[in-house]
Formats: C-alpha cells, sequence, structure tokens
C-alpha cells in the first residue's frame, strides 16, 4: 500500500517536472525576462517556425499558443488518468470488503475475500475473513444449539405420549369403582383429571415444537366467519357468548388453526374476564388489501399494565398466586403462532370501557400469508 | 362379539388399550408386531384393526398395504399427534380412519363403531350407472360384471354419494355422513377415502367419470 502511494506520487513529480520545463521553452522566447528559469535555454520554437537570426523574438503567433495549450492539456489528461488508475487500484480492495460486509450484516456469514498482495489492504482483508469465518462458527454452534434445544422439547413430548396412551385408556376406569370411598374415591379423581390435564399440556408441547421446528403447515378451506364462530362456541358450550359477525364473510382460513385460536381467545376471556364476553368482527381496508379484524372483549378487571406485554409467552401467568385453570400455560401462545401462520397478528390491550379486550387481524387474501421460519411462503388451498 | 385386532409394540399402551376395550365389550386380540398382526389376519380372527405407525420390523403402514391385498377388514390408525406424515401415510396405506395418541376409550369406541357400521339395506333394485352396478339391497357393487370389494367405509361414501346422482357433497358433510364425525374432522379422510374408492370403480382415475371433484365445493356421483 506504501509502496504503491510513493510510486505513484514520485510518477507524477516527475511528470509534472517535465511538462513544466517544455512550458518554459515553449514561453521564454516571448518573454526574455523568464530565461534565468530555464535549465537549459534552448529556443524550442525553432523547430517549429522560425530558424532566421533576427527572428528570435517574433511575437508568438495564435499557432504557438494553441499548441502549447495542447501539450499541455493532453500532459494534464494524462497525469489525471495516471492517477485515476491508481486510485481505482488502491481502492478496489477496499470496495469489496465494504460489499463484503454489507453482504454479512445482510446476515450471510459465507462470504470470503480473495487476498491479493502483501500490503496493509492485504492484511486487512485476511483479517476480515477470520472475523467472518469465527462469527460463522459461534453463529452455526448456537443455532445447532438451539435446534437441538427444540428437537429435545419435541422427543420429550413424544416419549411422553406412550405412557400416557396407557394412563388415558385406563384413567376412567378408577373414579367409577364402587369399591372406592374417601380419600381412595378423592385420589382416583384426581389422578384421573391431572392425566387429562397432562394429556393437554403434552398435546399443546407438541403443537409448539411443531412451530418452532418450523413444520407447522396451514391448510386453508374458504370459511364462513360467522359460522365458525358459532361451531367453536357450540362445540365447547359455551351459550353466553354474544356475537356481531357480518352474514357471509368468508375467507381462506385453516379450520382447525383458526378454531383453536378463536377457542383460546373466548377461554382466555371467558377464564380470566367477567361477563359478558362479546366477539365481534368486521372488514377493515389496509395497504395490501382488506383484513379481518375480530374483537374479544371481556368486561373483567382487565389485564394488568405490566403483564401487557408478555400475555402471549409461554407459560405466562399474569397473577403468580392464581390457581391453575385448565389452561397449559401455552394457550395463547399457540393462538399467536396460528395468527402468525396466516399472515396476521394479535393485540392486547384494555378497553377504555373496561374489560380486556383482543384484537385478532387476518388478511383476507391468501397472498398475504406469512412466511414460516424458512423463508417460505406455505399456503396449501384445498381443491 | 366383535373382535379387535389391536397391533401396539409398546406392552403398557397395549394393555392399557386392552383392558378399555374389553370394559367396552370388545374381544380382543392383542399383537405386538406386524407379522404378528399379519398372521392373525391370515386367520380371520378380526373384525377391525387398530393399528399402531411406529412398530419395530414392518410398520403400520407396511402393515396395512399388506393386508389391503387380500382383505377389506376396517383399518383405523393409532397416530402421533399432529404428526401429519402419519396421518397421510395411514391414510395412503388404505387405513378407513385415524386416531391421535393418546385416546380417550369413548373416542376409540365410537370411530371403531363408524368403521364396522353397515348401511342398512334398501327394498330398490339396484341401479345402473355405465358399467357400474349398485345393489342397495344386496349391498354389493358390480363392475363389468364383477364384485367390487369394499370396506365399510367405501361402500357407504359410494351410497352416499350415488344416492343422490349429480348433487354436490362439501367435505364436511360427507365426513359428518359417513365417518360420523362430529366437528372438525380432517377431511383428508375424505380425499384419501375417494382415491381408493375412484381406484377401485374408475377405469382412468385421471379423468373419473363416478365421482367427480368440483373444485372448491367437494365431490359428487356423476352425471355419467
Amino acid at each position: 500500500m506504501r509502496t504503491r502511494l510513493i510510486v505513484a506520487f514520485i510518477v507524477v513529480a516527475l511528470l509534472t517536472a517535465v511538462a513544466t520545463a517544455w512550458v518554459l521553452n515553449l514561453i521564454v522566447p516571448f518573454y526574455p525576462s523568464l530565461s534565468g528559469l530555464l535549465v537549459n535555454p534552448v529556443p524550442l520554437q525553432h523547430l517549429f517556425y522560425s530558424r532566421k537570426p533576427g527572428h528570435m523574438y517574433h511575437p508568438a503567433p495564435p499557432a504557438a499558443l494553441a499548441f502549447c495549450l495542447t501539450v499541455v492539456g493532453v500532459l494534464l489528461a494524462v497525469i489525471a488518468g495516471l492517477a485515476f488508475a491508481a486510485s481505482r487500484r488502491v481502492l478496489r480492495p477496499v470496495r469489496r470488503l465494504a460489499e463484503a460486509a454489507q453482504r454479512m450484516s445482510g446476515g450471510d456469514l459465507s462470504v470470503r475475500i480473495e487476498p491479493s498482495g502483501r500490503d496493509e489492504l492485504a492484511q486487512l482483508v485476511t483479517t476480515f475473513n477470520g472475523m467472518a469465518a469465527a462469527l460463522e462458527g459461534k453463529v452455526g454452534e448456537l443455532q445447532r444449539m438451539e435446534a437441538r434445544a427444540r428437537q429435545f422439547a419435541g422427543d420429550v413430548s413424544h416419549e411422553l405420549r406412550t405412557p400416557l396412551t396407557a394412563m388415558t385408556a385406563v384413567a376412567d376406569i378408577l373414579p367409577g369403582q364402587p369399591g372406592l370411598t374417601g380419600d381412595a374415591a378423592a385420589a382416583a379423581q384426581l389422578v384421573s383429571q391431572e392425566i387429562r390435564h397432562l394429556n393437554r399440556l403434552v398435546d399443546d408441547l407438541i403443537e409448539i415444537s411443531r412451530f418452532d421446528a418450523g413444520t407447522a403447515q396451514l391448510v386453508t378451506d374458504n370459511t364462513d366467519v360467522a359460522a365458525a364462530v358459532a361451531a367453536c362456541l357450540r362445540a365447547r358450550g359455551w351459550s353466553d357468548v354474544a356475537t356481531d359477525i357480518p352474514a357471509g364473510l368468508t375467507m381462506p382460513l385453516d379450520r382447525r388453526r383458526f378454531d383453536v385460536i378463536l377457542a383460546d381467545l373466548i377461554g382466555n376471556a371467558l377464564c380470566h374476564g367477567r361477563p359478558p364476553v362479546t366477539v365481534q368482527a368486521s372488514i377493515q381496508p389496509a395497504d395490501d388489501g382488506e383484513r379481518l379484524v375480530l374483537l374479544v372483549r371481556d368486561h373483567g378487571p382487565g389485564i394488568p399494565a405490566d403483564a401487557l406485554p408478555h400475555v402471549f409467552e409461554r407459560f405466562y401467568k399474569a397473577d403468580t398466586a392464581r390457581s391453575r385453570s385448565e389452561d397449559s400455560g401455552l394457550g395463547l401462545a399457540i393462538a399467536w403462532e396460528n395468527t402468525r401462520l396466516h399472515g396476521g397478528h394479535i393485540e392486547a390491550a384494555n378497553d377504555p370501557g373496561g374489560g380486556a379486550l383482543f384484537t385478532l387481524v387476518l388478511p383476507l387474501t391468501p397472498a398475504a400469508t406469512a412466511a414460516l421460519p424458512d423463508g417460505e411462503p406455505v399456503t396449501v388451498t384445498r381443491l | 362379539m366383535t373382535e379387535v385386532l389391536l397391533v401396539e409394540d409398546d406392552p403398557a399402551a397395549r394393555q392399557g388399550l386392552e383392558l378399555a376395550l374389553r370394559r367396552l365389550g370388545y374381544g380382543v386380540r392383542p399383537a405386538g408386531t406386524g407379522e404378528a398382526a399379519l398372521h392373525a389376519i391370515g386367520e380371520g380372527a378380526a373384525d377391525v384393526v387398530v393399528l399402531d405407525v411406529m412398530l419395530p420390523g414392518l410398520d403400520g403402514f407396511e402393515v396395512c398395504r399388506r393386508l389391503r391385498r387380500g382383505s377389506d377388514v376396517p383399518v383405523i390408525m393409532l397416530t402421533a399427534r399432529g404428526d401429519d406424515f402419519d396421518i397421510v401415510g395411514g391414510l395412503e396405506a388404505g387405513a378407513d380412519d385415524y386416531v391421535v395418541k393418546p385416546v380417550e376409550p369413548r373416542v376409540l369406541d365410537a370411530r371403531i363403531r363408524a368403521v364396522l357400521r353397515r348401511t342398512a339395506r334398501a327394498g330398490s333394485p339396484a341401479e345402473t350407472y355405465g358399467e357400474l352396478v349398485i345393489d342397495r339391497a344386496a349391498l354389493i357393487v358390480r363392475r363389468d360384471g364383477r364384485e367390487v370389494s369394499l370396506t365399510p367405509i367405501e361402500l357407504r361414501l359410494l351410497l352416499v354419494l350415488s344416492g343422490s346422482p349429480r348433487q354436490v357433497f362439501s367435505r364436511e358433510q360427507l365426513l359428518d355422513l359417513v365417518w360420523e364425525h362430529d366437528y372438525l374432522g380432517d377431511s383428508r379422510l375424505v380425499d384419501a377415502c375417494v382415491q381408493r374408492l375412484r381406484a377401485k370403480i374408475e377405469t382412468d382415475t385421471s379423468e373419473p367419470r363416478y365421482i367427480q371433484t368440483v373444485r372448491g365445493f367437494g365431490y359428487r356421483f356423476g352425471p355419467v
């Protein structure tokens, strides 16, 4: 690097000296007072238009001046060209470094630069390559660790299922046993009830691990929203929920996943809020087409302000002293993932009128479907 | 008594399910491997097969495929929760329905009843559609004069569809009418069963004459 700069400087200095000598040679004949500056005072203009004695100091004709300017111009152009070429040579590795750094910040940690020469820039390139390799290794290791942890959670859930299959099959035999009384009857009841709870927990864990692994798939059917909400309420025996949903509102939805979202939001409102619980839906315009906005509102005390940002976190419980409910603690997290899979989002807030308000927003068109973690948008539409 | 062939490799799960099924009034023949299951099928010992997917040696898919070569005994797959690979693989291998582990006994009972249920015989004369003859009195389907061998679910699906020719049935309707799934059934059951039925009665499954797909709505029988 330094050598290159020195060489470039010497070349430019030499060229400047030569050019100055030339120009002086050409103009001295017309300005005798400058002759002292000449190293070797040879009147070069003789070469071009006059060799006669007595014609030595003839006033410079326009042709001579034009020639002068042309030579100076050409020389300046040559110098500028050389300087530009030198700067390009110096700047090329810098530009490549900048491009590589940009690719890295875009997430491509596999980027490396071919080092050339042995100057400071080459050293910088080598250091950059080393840094990229170290970063890539570290990030890769973290990703592998995370994948192992996720895989482990999924495997544990799957392994729990085998003993649960045996327990679930016989869970109902014990409580109905006529000989059981007192403590034994209570114990049998508790075991049976907790087997059901464990089942729910394992189901939800497996569902979550499928989201984490990016294997959750959307299977959409054209769905009537009002009918889906009514079916969700009917299937769970929730009769005291008021609905206000336009009739004939249909959109592509994964029926099962949409039902899970509804059941989680409405179940949450019934469990933690107070009646009346209402479900309201409407179509609203957005930048990228229309969207479904579905509001689930209760009239309870609402959600504490410090809990609001965490309600969709796994196993988060707003009230730590609260007795354990039927919920696995994963309900809202699963609702959130299912919504994201549909390309939408859920917001939790407190209604100014009191009570908690959950807002579910889903794009009407499947084109706006979310990308899965691997970046591939997955929408499977039946028929 | 209805005999259930229970194929499950885990001894505890097998014992638990056997207990539950016996209490529900079924006769149970337990099998721990796919080979033992195929042997039992060969003896004609089962009215219905409850088949775990994960088996050592021959897996559930392979057992189902092999037993389907010579038998129309109804098969219910025991699958992992939400494991689409298991479900799709089982349905393609010829299973009539599936349940998710861990399964509650009353759910398994309802599914077993549904896949076993024979459609009531009707007094109407045999109907002829092209090369297909559907005899609702004898509950026999003939194609080119030869009897087509169908599982109870496949027969019921064909009878429901052909009972109202040209009427479009949605998958949800068919799940309710044929499989008796009350709520949010898996519509892949319908698609898989339609595929199997087409393979048995259609000349060209890529251009079906009898069971036609109505895009975006469902299926209909004919027009032939």
